[in-house]
């Protein structure tokens, strides 16, 4: 915990507001202000006790506060070195530590993952079992989304017409596991728009997982060999479309201490920067875009995936009520805490419901599984998709 | 006396919502004035107007101190907690309870954040006029305590201007309600602004404004401070009166560009930023006039829409945070001086500056004189502290000086308690002690704010008759 | 001896006659300072020797409320009529208590500003009786009450001592508002000796709209003109700054009287007039007869109430022999009732009216009658609280004892 990057909060109290869990609670402890002054405590020679843990480990990691803060504090670098003091010098209750440690073990892994997918059907009927033993495997069951049959991508996609750019793919672990149509989606629409789409085999995770979790020497790990799959695929551009992914790639340079040697762009972002060429198809839809923590916050995307979608004829776009606050999905933190991360899909829910839309489309498939599986809870449904998948049926003249 | 105090309150609230960790506290120990800090003895987060009657029922009972909290963005040490005190904090009171636009008013709890009233009557083309800059966290409770202004206080006047009603504990844990509409002394007025030394707001009737027709942003750029301040004049003398005349100086430009890019003209040695609102053909007509008078400006812009309006005020809203960019340390001023004097009042802080040599940045409030200078130091070079201090004071005795006030929005709290025998005479401020006494005899409600050295009700000025009563039975203290 | 002690303060003093009476209670002595050291000097003679004081400036209001438990001294600060300060470039003006608000607003016009505030009586009423009895005018819906527009006040205790709070700033948030419970205190706290206003430019143009509706007719129920145009016109963004009801009698027809100011008033004035339809009989620029005006103030009450509740006000007093003059939109109206009615019919004139009121959450405050039977008040909430502002104020219950609520 960098004592100067804590001395640039003022105490103004901008972030209380964005925050998710001060949303929830009200409490000064479990909004970024207090947190940063936790952590100044701790600077200041107070043991990481139990209730502080408690308060850092409940933070979503959504970054929130980071847009909102007139001082530019660095609040994302603070948490992730917070979380690895906190993974260094606190030591949890048992139950808690194997549920970690599952975790860890099973999501950063494709082939993991993998495995566990023809157990998913099983998962949902365990889940009221899994919850009784532990809230946290209750979730993770309650969210499994069904499990689709398995893609296997090309290595190359050709550019449709005349070719603009040579852009690198990430496939991701879970988008890659439970999301296949979203990956293959993407690739239809970069070559659409005139781009050769390199997908190196091999890919693992990014490291996202680990990184907001304070399992930094997982996080590099995983990092340098995303770096050096890019790097021999000799792209100079990545286009990634999970959220979380992206935001953690576009830090490689301060994590491993080296810039990657490629640009990592958002889906969207890379679009949006490219122009559209293709022709759009109408799609007569109603859509509420939802924003992903960890594209509208920690990449700031906010702009460019709404004007994509105001860009197909015929939808009709719908802000969602108080978008800036996370859904609470964030990452694994519906597995590490599951009530508040219930309580802000239930809010996030009824904002999303408020609007009337008929799809929710989203570029991050943890806030997707979360906001549907709320939405179930509270008797209303909703389809969903990633923009890519959209942005995919409009260019190819399919409806969703 | 505390611990049994934290007991009895355990039996009053959840006990999730009665804080007693240390750690916990200590996030607690200031508002948004880091200068001052105290880590309260017990922090409780209420949910009703009972609790807290019940909470404050019982800090009579033990006779503890409490002090009121809502988001804690204070900027003058208000919400300072006691050490020996309970901390009453309205975080988790924000239901907004009605919405009457026939009636145009909102019923809402203590913790509601100022912009959230906003929010929840924009799209129905009303507004909650007050905008401090904090709006955004701001709580009304925090609002009504401190009756905060804000950029458009000029035309619409401030928190006290549009409460209709509040319903509050008194410090002896009575539930009252002090209405508009009743007959008799106007206790709501002299309770909005009394930074929680008269009991604690739990339910605030506010009232909505309409939506100007039409608002025109303009951003004028002027080479000299002097020739901003001049189009100030000139604009009210011309019969003007905008929503909002707002001022900065060029180190306060290039914070702001430092930390929000806002790209206000370059060069500028000072820009003026007037809103116009209301009937658009009666803005139409001001805008044209002020063109005029503004024609010593070598830029003026113009918002043409929402966005624009808002990239111009983003240098201003975000300027007080900004400065950091541009200094490690600095104390936010809040100053009022009439009008006309603020070119002689602003001369002598750039004298101020020079001779203490301390940088000082001017953002302010033009159309009503209030000041906001910044100064600037930093805090690991020796006597800097001392030294910006010093200017600060000094800045403070010149609006008094010209007939101004200590504070403009910020409020008096622990800060400012020391200036207020240079602004007010001892009389003035026993007889301020008599309101207090009339609602607080015990002096439990916030102690150690507003007033340097209250008396102890009960004491006739001047005439000490040996112990107190209160001070003798180890009630109370005597300052 | 009490008049030995007040002639040696210096102060012109006379001995009072029958003129000087308040409601029935004869002084004995009138006391005219000139300086707000001098009512310093009064007051402190006053407590030496527990003499019950009553200040007065024009005079205009001193018979509303209840007869005072008794009356010493009549503190007529009618000498007190210097302008002190008028900080044209500020906006702002501080004058002695006893300046007439018509004096003052000749002054103010001379430089082309205003105090927006338009009480009745102007040409006999003081800027202390004003604050004092927070009489409001039609123009409060825009810009506020006395209490909005001071900013600063200077007053005597009932012991003499001088204190002062606000200043000659707007924008000033240091200390209480003294100003703020000292107005509308009805002399019962202590002296109003200087104050300070904001003030704003005069208007460029005024047009008034004056129009003819119909009285509400609740059962059956029908819509209502005039509250429907009530509700209109405060949220019409042409923004008028007043919208006032006279209504003689509680009988026949309304008149409504809409005043658009300021800046191309008569384009706005012209739109409102499109949008308030055929009941519009006229658009001038002189307001019409008995603007703001009390005209007969033997019985007069005021009813407060949520705007939205105008339909049910006039229909509670439609008929019930009262007049109405007053806002509609901001929630303000003066009852006045004509002829000589006796106290028995009063007295059940106004509970009758205000058992009414009270159904539809509005306050109905008798100001001024000459019958002690009547309940002028109603209930008060926070009355304890205003009691213990009282006492600490006035523990000698001197100052204009029992002519405010709850007898304070």
């Amino acid at each position: 915990m960098d004592p100067e990057l804590i001395n640039d909060c003022v105490h103004c109290g901008f972030c209380l507001p964005t925050c998710p869990t001060y949303v929830l609670w009200g409490e000064e402890m479990d909004s970024p202000r207090g947190r940063i002054h936790l952590m100044d405590q701790h600077v200041k020679g107070t043991p990481v006790t139990p209730e502080m843990a408690g308060h850092f480990d409940a933070c979503l990691g959504c970054m929130a506060c980071v847009t909102a803060c007139p001082s530019g504090v660095r609040y994302d670098r603070l948490i992730e070195q917070t979380r690895a003091v906190v993974e260094r010098e606190h030591e949890r209750d048992p139950r808690e530590r194997a549920v970690r440690g599952l975790v860890f073990s099973l999501f950063p892994y494709p082939r993991r993952l993998r495995l566990l997918r023809p157990g998913m059907r099983l998962a949902e009927r365990l889940a009221p079992f899994l919850e009784r033993v532990h809230p946290s495997l209750g979730a993770m069951a309650g969210l499994a989304p069904p499990a689709p049959r398995r893609q296997r991508m090309p290595r190359v996609v050709r550019a449709r017409g005349a070719r603009r750019a040579v852009v690198g793919m990430l496939t991701g672990c879970v988008q890659g596991e439970f999301f296949p149509q979203v990956n293959a989606a993407t690739a239809r629409v970069l070559a659409l728009e005139g781009c050769d789409v390199v997908i190196p085999p091999g890919q693992g995770c990014c490291g996202a997982l680990s990184v907001h979790s304070g399992r930094a020497d997982q996080a590099r790990r995983l990092a340098r060999r995303t770096v050096r799959t890019f790097r021999r695929a000799g792209v100079d551009t990545v286009v990634v479309n999970a959220a979380g992914c992206g935001s953690s790639m576009k830090e490689y340079g301060e994590l491993l201490g080296e810039e990657p040697g490629f640009r990592v762009l958002d889906l969207s972002e890379f679009l949006a920067e490219l122009g559209p060429v293709a022709e759009r198809h109408p799609l007569p839809l109603t859509v509420a875009y939802h924003d992903a923590c960890h594209l509208a916050h920690a990449q700031g995307v906010r702009a460019q995936p709404r004007e994509l979608l105001r860009g197909i004829p015929g939808l009709e776009l719908r802000e969602v009520p108080d978008a800036a606050i996370c859904c609470g999905s964030a990452g694994t933190y519906n597995i590490f805490q599951p009530e508040a991360a219930r309580e802000l899909g239930d809010r996030k829910a009824r904002s999303v419901g408020s609007t009337g839309a008929e799809l929710l489309v989203s570029a991050n498939p943890g806030c997707t599984m979360q906001i549907v599986a709320a939405m179930r809870r509270g008797g209303a449904d909703i389809r969903v998709a990633h923009t890519a998948e959209v942005l995919d049926a409009s260019l190819r003249g399919v409806s969703l | 006396m505390l611990d049994t105090l934290i007991e009895a309150l355990r039996g009053v609230l959840p006990v999730e919502w009665v804080i007693t960790d240390p750690v916990r506290l200590r996030t607690y120990e200031c508002d948004g004035l880091t200068y001052h800090r105290a880590t309260p003895g017990v922090v409780v987060l209420p949910e009703t107007a009972e609790q807290v009657a019940r909470v404050v029922g019982l800090c009579n009972e033990f006779a503890v101190p409490f002090v009121a909290r809502g988001s804690g963005t204070g900027l003058s040490g208000g919400a300072l907690p006691r050490e020996d005190g309970v901390l009453i904090v309205t975080s988790r009171m924000r239901r907004i309870l009605e919405v009457d636009l026939p009636n145009r008013r909102a019923v809402v709890e203590p913790g509601v954040t100022n912009l959230a009233i906003t929010e929840a009557v924009r799209d129905q083309g009303y507004y909650y006029a007050p905008d401090p800059s904090s709006q955004q966290i701001c709580s009304i409770g925090g609002n009504v305590a401190e009756n905060s202004g804000g950029a458009h206080c000029l035309k619409y006047g401030f928190t006290v201007n549009h409460i209709e009603a509040c319903e509050i504990v008194t410090p002896d844990g009575d539930l009252v309600t002090l209405d508009r509409m009743d007959p008799g002394y106007d206790l709501l007025g002299a309770f909005v602004g009394s930074e929680g030394t008269l009991g604690i707001a739990t339910k605030i009737t506010v009232r909505l404004s309409r939506a100007p027709q039409a608002v025109t942003t303009v951003l004028a750029a002027f080479e000299s401070i002097e020739q901003g301040g001049k189009a100030v004049s000139a604009i009210i003398g011309a019969g003007i009166v905008p929503a909002a005349i707002e001022m900065m100086d060029a180190l306060a430009i290039e914070a702001a560009e430092a930390a929000v890019a806002c790209a206000y003209p370059a060069g500028a040695g000072a820009v003026l930023i007037v809103e116009l609102d209301g009937p658009a053909v009666e803005v139409e007509r001001q805008f044209e006039r002020l063109r005029e008078i503004c024609s010593d400006a070598f830029e003026l812009r113009v918002a043409a829409d929402p966005a624009e309006r808002a990239a111009i005020w983003k240098g201003r809203k975000s300027a007080f945070a900004a400065v950091g960019r541009i200094s490690p340390a600095y104390i936010v001023q809040d100053g009022v001086v009439p009008r006309t004097s603020l070119p002689r009042v602003l001369a002598e802080i750039d004298r101020l500056s020079a001779a203490y040599d301390i940088r000082v940045a001017n953002v302010f409030h033009a159309g009503d004189g209030n000041l906001h200078p910044l100064v600037l130091f930093d805090d690991a070079e020796p006597g800097a502290g001392e030294r910006a201090e010093a200017v600060s004071g000094a800045i403070l005795d010149l609006c008094i000086e010209h007939g101004g006030s200590i504070t403009g929005e910020h409020g008096v709290g622990v800060d400012k308690a020391k200036y207020m025998p240079k602004m007010f005479s001892e009389a003035d401020l026993d007889t301020m002690q008599l309101v207090r006494c009339a609602f607080d005899p015990r002096g439990l409600s916030n102690p150690g704010k507003v007033f340097p050295t209250p008396r102890l009700c009960g004491e006739v000025p001047g005439v000490r008759k040996g112990v107190h009563p209160l001070v003798e039975s180890g009630r109370a203290e005597q300052f | 001896m009490p008049s030995q002690e007040l002639a040696g303060t210096g102060v012109t003093l006379r001995d009072a006659g029958p003129g000087d009476a308040v409601c029935g209670v004869t002084p004995t002595w009138v006391a005219l300072p000139e300086t707000t050291g001098e009512v310093s000097a009064v007051l402190r003679a006053c407590a030496e020797h527990d003499l019950a004081v009553v200040p007065t400036g024009g005079g205009t209001k001193l018979h509303w409320g209840p007869a005072p438990e008794r009356c010493d001294v009549l503190l007529d600060l009618c000498c007190m009529n210097e302008i002190v300060e008028h900080a044209a470039g500020d906006l702002v003006v501080r004058a002695q208590a006893g300046v007439t608000m018509e004096a003052l607003s000749a002054a103010l016009a001379e430089r082309g500003q205003e105090l927006a505030l338009d009480p009745p009586f102007a040409e006999g009423s003081t800027v202390g009786g004003t604050l004092a009895a927070a009489v409001a005018g039609p123009r409060a819906f825009r810009y506020g009450t006395a209490r909005d527009l001071l900013i600063g006040i200077t007053v005597v205790l009932p012991d003499g001592t001088i204190a002062k709070s606000g200043g000659k700033v707007v924008k000033n948030v240091a200390g209480y508002d003294l100003g703020k419970l000292f107005t509308g205190s009805f002399g019962t706290l202590g002296v109003i000796a200087e104050a300070t206003f904001r003030l704003h430019p005069l208007p460029v143009e005024r047009r008034w709209i004056v129009a003819v509706v119909d009285p509400p007719r609740v059962s059956p129920a029908e819509p209502c003109q005039a509250g429907e145009l009530a509700a209109m016109l405060a949220a019409a963004q042409q923004e008028p700054s007043a919208v006032e009801l006279d209504w003689p009698h509680g009988q026949g027809p309304i008149w409504m009287t809409v005043l658009v100011e300021g800046t191309a008033a008569h384009e706005r004035a012209r739109v409102l007039r499109a949008r308030m339809g055929g009941v519009v009989k006229d658009v001038r620029d002189e307001p019409p007869p008995n603007w703001g005006l009390i005209l007969n103030d033997d019985v007069l009450a005021e009813v407060r109430f949520e705007p939205a509740e105008l339909t049910r006000v006039l229909d509670a007093v439609h008929y019930s022999g009262f007049s109405l003059r007053g806002s509609a939109v901001a929630g303000r109206v003066w009852l006045e009732l004509w002829g000589d009615h006796g106290a028995d019919k009063t007295i059940d004139a106004v509970a009758a009216l205000r058992a009414r009121l009270d159904d539809i959450g509005a306050r109905l405050t008798v100001l001024a009658t000459p019958y002690e039977g009547v309940e002028r008040w109603g209930a008060v909430g926070s009355l304890p609280l205003m009691r213990r502002v009282k006492e600490r104020f006035d523990p000698g219950r001197r100052m204009s004892p029992g002519r405010f609520v709850g007898g304070i």
